[in-house]
């Protein structure tokens, strides 16, 4: 094994900041929920290697079931981007800003 | 030197498709990158020998969530005139980039970090078997709670999706 642990972190964290500057500047809900999922892969890159640094299965697990909720999270958030287009016929994060002045009747 | 090859080709992989999410102006465009950095996130558990994450990877993520989102913004069909006015988008780059600059000196710091090396990997590891071993005796309680989570991820998708009256719940 030549590789160092460190390049794989490293690229983890850039990955997690690039999401997080997607989430904080895009105004599209797609790019913001992709963003969201290169969060989460970069946080399983990170389980995986610690998995493999001190030899132990737990991080592979836990990784395999973040991706479950990774699954579980795209359906939930795909079936609200669906239903606010068909409602508001716009993808604008600020269009959905909706609650805020809600009448509860 | 092949594995090295195969690394600098993943990260470049990596890096390209992340980029291309946060900077792509059509959905589509960055579905595709999205794709990418997916793809390149399983050759990166291949190269850390876990072979069952990789295959989860490719089934989980690359079959079904790409082709889901995929499937949602094809079928949306944003125009061009529909897309969000980001008028002070490269202003909201440089604030996020600064918010996330000390994340660049930890970058820094872990690449000028002395480089140690990762333990031989023993037989097995990764495979199946180590996995599901692993996760059958000492993570039997999440894995369940997992299944509660999808079942009600499953339910709630389908009663979001449903058409408007199904939101009186008084009838």
């Amino acid at each position: 094994m030549i590789f160092a642990p460190e390049t794989f972190f490293a690229l983890a964290t850039s990955l997690f900041c690039i999401g997080f500057v997607g989430v904080a500047s895009r105004r599209n809900v797609f790019v913001i929920y992709m963003s969201i999922e290169l969060m989460l892969n970069a946080v399983n890159l990170v389980l995986a290697t610690f998995s493999r640094l001190r030899p132990d299965m737990g991080g592979s697990v836990i990784a395999l079931l973040m991706i479950g909720v990774i699954a579980a999270e795209a359906a939930l958030f795909l079936a609200m981007i669906v239903q606010l287009y068909r409602k508001k016929r716009s993808v604008d994060s600020d269009a959905f800003a909706d609650l805020a002045h809600r009448r509860w009747s | 030197m092949p594995e090295k090859i195969v690394l600098t080709l993943l990260a470049s992989f990596l890096m390209v498709g992340a980029l291309t999410v946060v900077v792509a102006r059509r959905p589509a465009t960055g579905a595709i990158g999205f794709l990418a950095v997916l793809l390149a996130v399983a050759g990166l558990f291949a190269l850390l020998a876990q072979s069952f994450l990789f295959l989860a990877q490719i089934l989980v993520s690359v079959g079904a969530v790409v082709v889901l989102t995929l499937i949602v913004v094809l079928t949306i069909n944003l125009k061009e005139e529909q897309f969000p006015k980001e008028r002070f988008k490269p202003l909201w780059f440089v604030t996020a980039s600064i918010v996330t600059a000390p994340f660049g000196w930890l970058l820094y710091e872990t690449l000028v970090s002395v480089a140690n090396r990762f333990p031989e990997a023993k037989e097995g590891f990764g495979t199946i078997e180590a996995v599901g071993k692993t996760l059958f005796s000492d993570w039997v309680l999440p894995f369940e709670i997992l299944s509660l989570l999808l079942l009600a991820a499953m339910v709630g998708a389908i009663i979001i999706g449903k058409k408007e009256q199904a939101y009186d719940l008084r009838t």
